[in-house]
């Protein structure tokens, strides 16, 4: 068994209630260009409902260090991976091909879905099984 | 071995032994099955970034991003949103019930939120049905493919909660559960408002921003 925890569960799935209803307001009123103020604001909104959420409903606010331990390092290791792949693509601004380009494996240059110098040894190899009959 | 455990009693084997009692639990100072679930949720936080870290690169790098607004019906997984959310509050008033010693109540709630539960999941395979008629397939651009692959798993995790869910309510309508024992609606509550907290945070991304 467990220890209760006391809170205003009701006070709080009323806040949580009310801040969708504005983040989906101000999804929808804020201009889809201005990034910034539309980005911000619903990022904000998302954390703040993510918040409540973590410390009263899964009860983080009313846990021991061992818990709060468990957790804790999972921001860093957030960063970690985010940071691990962001270098795949922070160049794209310098690529010479659209992205999403099928590139051949060896000469690197664009080529058209279903070609390239694989997939024409590919389709030889079916070809000569073709001309033995199987 | 499990008879040997059982027969040992520190009490008397102290006195054999000329040692004192150790009357503490050398486990972590927390339910094992507490430490456990929030071990779990520490890997899923670790799936779900893989899952939104990878979003968030593959869109930032890419040369343009539709708007959401134009793809997606934002009103009604708004709505569905909303619903999730009175979910994970019948599951709080669940909790708060059986701690209360009222079984009655945590049928209950614990009812209700497996039919809103399902609700959720049924919202979203009408949406799913939807985008699919209008050729919105996964493999058609890195919108659809990043909103189906973060959509899809978070929809499973729901399912697996709502089965979870609906195995507490069968041994809570047997009666199983007291007012001083109630750690499996508690841990099955933990899970099921993660899932909410996910979708919080996939709402705001796929289909906001």
């Amino acid at each position: 068994m467990s220890e209760q925890h006391h809170f205003n569960a009701n006070k709080i799935f009323v806040t949580l209630i009310i801040l969708t209803a504005l983040e989906v307001a101000w999804g929808t009123l804020i201009p889809y260009d201005a990034k910034f103020f539309l980005w911000g604001g619903l990022l904000a909104f998302a954390f703040w409902k993510g918040l409540l959420i973590f410390m009263y409903f899964m009860h983080m606010k009313f846990e021991g260090w061992i818990v709060k331990c468990l957790i804790a390092p999972t921001p860093f290791l957030m960063c970690v991976v985010v940071f691990a792949i962001m270098p795949d693509v922070a160049m794209n601004g310098q690529l010479d091909h659209e992205l999403g380009d099928q590139l051949d494996p060896v000469d690197g240059a664009v080529v058209e879905i279903g070609t390239g110098s694989r997939n024409i040894e590919h389709t030889a190899d079916h070809g000569d099984d073709d001309s033995t009959g199987h | 071995m499990s008879k040997a455990i059982a027969a040992y009693d520190p009490a008397v084997d102290a006195a054999v032994h000329h040692h004192p009692i150790y009357d503490y639990d050398s486990g972590p100072p927390v339910d094992r099955g507490k430490f456990a679930i929030w071990l779990f949720l520490a890997t899923e936080i670790m799936f779900f970034t893989g899952l939104i870290g990878t979003y968030v690169v593959l869109r930032t790098g890419a040369p343009s991003w539709p708007n959401p607004a134009a793809r997606l019906a934002v009103d009604i997984t708004a709505a569905n949103t909303f619903i999730l959310i009175v979910s994970s509050w019948t599951v709080v008033r669940g909790l708060a019930a059986i701690q209360k010693g009222d079984q009655g109540g945590l049928v209950k709630w614990l009812g209700l939120s497996i039919l809103i539960g399902s609700v959720f999941v049924g919202v979203q395979v009408y949406e799913y049905i939807e985008l699919f008629k209008h050729g919105a397939l996964p493999n058609q651009d890195l919108f659809w493919s990043t909103f189906y692959a973060m959509t899809g798993f978070h929809g499973l995790h729901v399912i697996v909660g709502v089965i979870w869910l609906s195995c507490l309510w069968i041994a809570a309508v047997r009666g199983r559960y007291t007012a001083q024992d109630y750690m499996a609606i508690e841990l099955g509550g933990l899970y099921w408002h993660f899932v909410d907290l996910v979708w919080v945070l996939l709402f705001t991304l796929v289909y906001l921003m």
